[in-house]
């Protein structure tokens, strides 16, 4: 019955042992995958990795297939990215696949999604480099948006106040009715205007009724705008746009009675030639309403494409399809 | 004391050696009880008297030597044999080793709950126990908790409890120890009294003269490991050795 | 002894590991043994179940409400205040819950029988439990880590369960959560995935609070001093047990459940 040191001792060094071998075989079982399956590298060249870094996850169509194992800088904006994925699943990747960085979760660390190719094409082979595609950060788009809004504003009330000028002054009107291009181009921005207020008022009804769904919506871009940094910013952008759309509508209709006012043809010509400076100075401020109505435009169509608003215009775009259709 | 000789111990040790970490404590100590006597060993504060007598019942194990109780050698018993044996013995603890846990009649019944059939004893349970606290005259702390107990109660009620299953051989560690003397010549005279009524064989572990003056019928003193010396104790008070007269003197 | 020297205090080590290896071998033979202590192992049960309920329960409460005013503004942060019933659900049943229980029933438990067991050593009551024929082994060790086993799984359950209430106030309070939804999206978060390995660790966790209470009370040094020391001791190494078999319990849930 009575056990000796020496036994104690030699018992409790056997039970530190196995549970030491305990231990590390559990640990290399749960990571058996690594370990016995074949993989294969293929590369992918990006101009922006975001944080991307050695031992995230790589992806295709969904599932985890192997990870980065290297990032290497190969000259400016050409950064290498080495992915090492499982053979079994590799034959799937198509050599057109694309390769794209984003993000695991809202909070969660960086993962490459590779985007199944044609199918009709051959399987990647070791080595190979595959097609890569970069998004706007949604940092970026916002930003941009934000300047280009407030440019917009501050012009659209310098037009605003030029064209109550121009009210007040009739005589001018004059001369713009004899200066054909003037009149073209103050048509072709009524136009552009017309468009982009409409497509800003749409826009803005859509956007917020979006705003209104997100405390309630679990989405991704739900859970997004929910971040109150993002959220604020982007507020704030719909504050602009808003106002700078019905600054638009403004000038239209002051445009609108302008014209009118033209076509009853008031002596203006006598104006006119008095006042050579205004006109002028109408002729630029067209010219930049013109260019900022673009940028106004351009700014919409990439709120479309941006990826938290892409899958509600494409909804729209769907609808608009299906009720073309029913036509 | 010769005629002794002749008849069967009850309980006989010889030659016992026990050693802790390379100090030996026993060195070749030998032991014969009679039926009926009162055998009381004498010795210092760890001169082993307490190594010996739990070596006695098992509760420790002797380097080497021959313990042997009623014929039978503990060292080669199995587990339930020794547990059998024991239900012969009554032990007497030195600090009265009562359940705190358990009140008074749950620390009596403990010792019954497993041996009462082997033992073939009729009476019921509750008589039993009624009977061992009357032989203490303690039968109004039946439902007390030990922590209730003065140290003079508690020592009787562990002796009730070491009578319970009616030994044949009671072992007391110390009996006296930590009571004042009144209450020590209280429970002297108890163990005086149970040893007339059930005639019980008892070894006696003390260093208390008084009390080895009372009841001993024969005595062995206990000195560096060995049975220094045994005799009678007019026999031990009256010897010129002096290791034995520095027991004696006061 | 040399047991001031490193050398010393490594092979010392390895001797208490061993003896207490050998001392959980001898329960697990002695507790398939016959005579068997039902008595005893129902009154052990009761004792740890019931004096530590109230510990338990407001350890738990405190727990999830502490918890759960912590997380939130780092969600909301993120404006995923909705994810808290999922998050503080699963983080309490698989990890906090049961480690933080099974610590406090160290403390509670695992001293108590340290010191216990200590005192009866001290005091020759094991010796006389010894002397009057009753396996104090099986009387007084195997009936205990029976119990505790028996009784961390069921503390735990509760702990968790207290845990999930005190949560839920708070995301009642805070975010106007009904316990109707809070709970909902609780039982939707978990899954058997999260509550088996749980459970299985916990099992562990309370043999290793009555093995090691046991172990040192059992082999108690003499005095009071060696009582303190025993019950210390216990909560001291249990704890550190506690660890290395949730890291174990981890790796393990990976393996089958991850």
């Amino acid at each position: 019955m009575a056990t000796t040191t020496s036994q104690k001792i030699k018992l409790g060094v056997f039970v530190i042992l196995g549970t030491l071998i305990l231990i590390s075989a559990l640990f290399f079982i749960g990571n058996r995958q690594h370990l016995f399956t074949k993989n294969i590298s293929i590369y992918a060249q990006f101009e922006n990795v975001n944080g991307l870094q050695i031992g995230n996850n790589v992806r295709y169509s969904g599932i985890n297939v192997g990870t980065v194992s290297k990032i290497e800088m190969l000259a400016e904006s050409r950064i290498l990215v080495q992915m090492v994925v499982e053979e079994s699943t590799g034959k799937f990747i198509k050599k057109d696949a694309i390769a794209t960085i984003g993000s695991d979760g809202l909070v969660g660390s960086m993962v490459v999604n590779i985007l199944p190719g044609k199918e009709n094409l051959k399987s990647v082979i070791p080595g190979d480099t595959i097609e890569t595609y970069s998004r706007i950060g949604a940092d970026d788009m916002l930003s941009t948006l934000n300047q280009t809004n407030e440019n917009a504003a501050l012009l659209t009330s310098d037009l605003l106040k030029i064209t109550n000028k121009i009210l007040e002054a009739k005589g001018t009107l004059g001369v713009l009715v004899s200066d054909t291009i003037l009149a073209q181009d103050i048509k072709l921005i009524l136009n552009n205007l017309k468009e982009t207020s409409e497509q800003t008022t749409l826009a803005m009804q859509k956007i917020n009724r979006e705003l209104a769904n997100i405390d309630f919506n679990e989405s991704i871009a739900g859970t997004l705008l929910s971040d109150t940094l993002a959220r604020n910013r982007l507020e704030k952008i719909i504050i602009s746009l808003d106002s700078s759309s019905h600054e638009i509508s403004g000038i239209t209709k002051n445009v609108n009675a302008m014209i009118k006012e033209i076509k009853e043809g008031e002596g203006a010509l006598n104006y006119f030639t008095q006042n050579r400076e205004l006109v002028e100075n109408i002729d630029t401020t067209m010219i930049n309403f013109k260019e900022s109505s673009i940028k106004l435009n351009e700014n919409m169509e990439a709120l479309k494409h941006n990826f938290f608003f892409r899958g509600y215009f494409r909804k729209l775009e769907r609808q608009k399809n299906r009720e073309a259709q029913k036509n | 004391m010769e005629d002794l000789k002749n008849i069967e111990p009850i309980l006989e040790i010889k030659d016992l050696k026990k050693s802790f970490a390379g100090n030996a404590v026993l060195n070749g100590f030998n032991l014969k009880l009679f039926e009926g006597e009162n055998l009381v060993v004498m010795g210092k504060s760890g001169s082993g008297k307490s190594v010996m007598i739990k070596c006695l019942v098992g509760l420790l194990q002797a380097d080497s030597g021959i313990i042997r109780i009623k014929d039978q050698d503990i060292e080669v018993l199995g587990r339930a044999e020794l547990d059998l044996l024991r239900t012969h013995i009554g032990f007497l603890f030195q600090g009265s080793a009562l359940y705190d846990s358990m009140t008074v009649r749950e620390n009596l019944e403990f010792p019954l709950r497993r041996h009462k059939k082997k033992l073939k004893l009729n009476e019921s349970t509750e008589s039993l126990v009624q009977e061992a606290l009357r032989n203490v005259g303690l039968e109004h702390t039946i439902d007390l908790m030990p922590s209730e107990l003065s140290g003079g109660m508690q020592r009787r009620v562990a002796l009730a409890r070491a009578l319970i299953l009616k030994p044949e051989i009671i072992l007391y560690d110390e009996p006296t120890t930590g009571l004042d003397p009144i209450t020590s010549k209280e429970i002297i005279e108890l163990m005086r009294n149970i040893q007339h009524t059930y005639n019980t064989s008892s070894l006696i572990i003390t260093h208390d003269v008084d009390c080895a003056r009372v009841i001993s019928n024969r005595m062995i003193l206990l000195v560096d490991g060995i049975n220094y010396m045994q005799g009678t104790f007019e026999e031990l008070s009256n010897s010129k050795d002096p290791k034995v007269q520095a027991f004696f003197k006061n | 002894m040399d047991s001031n020297t490193i050398w010393g205090n490594v092979k010392s080590f390895f001797a208490e590991v061993g003896d207490m290896a050998y001392f959980a071998g001898r329960f697990f033979i002695e507790v398939f043994k016959s005579p068997f202590e039902f008595r005893e192992l129902l009154r052990q049960c009761y004792n740890m179940g019931n004096r530590s309920l109230l510990l338990v329960s407001v350890t738990g409460f405190i727990l999830g409400l502490v918890f759960t005013l912590q997380s939130r503004p780092t969600l909301m942060e993120f404006g995923a205040e909705s994810w808290m019933p999922s998050m503080v659900s699963i983080s309490i049943v698989r990890e906090i819950g049961p480690v933080i229980i099974a610590l406090i029933c160290a403390g509670r438990i695992g001293s108590g029988i340290g010191a216990e067991l200590g005192s009866m050593r001290v005091t020759e009551q094991i010796d006389a439990m010894e002397v009057s024929g009753t396996n104090p082994f099986k009387y007084l060790v195997v009936t205990r880590i029976v119990a505790t086993t028996l009784m961390l799984p069921l503390l735990i359950l509760i702990g968790d369960a207290i845990a999930l209430f005190g949560s839920a106030i708070i995301e009642n309070l805070k975010g106007e959560v009904s316990f109707l939804l809070y709970f909902n999206q609780v039982f939707d978060a978990l899954t058997f995935a999260d509550v088996i390995p749980a459970t299985i660790k916990s099992f562990f966790f309370g043999f290793a609070i009555g093995l090691v209470g046991c172990y040192k009370g059992y082999y108690c040094s003499k005095g009071t001093v060696g009582v303190g020391e025993a019950s210390n001791a216990a909560v001291v190494y249990t704890s550190m047990l506690l660890f290395v078999i949730d890291f174990i319990a981890v790796f393990a849930a990976d393996i089958f459940y991850g």
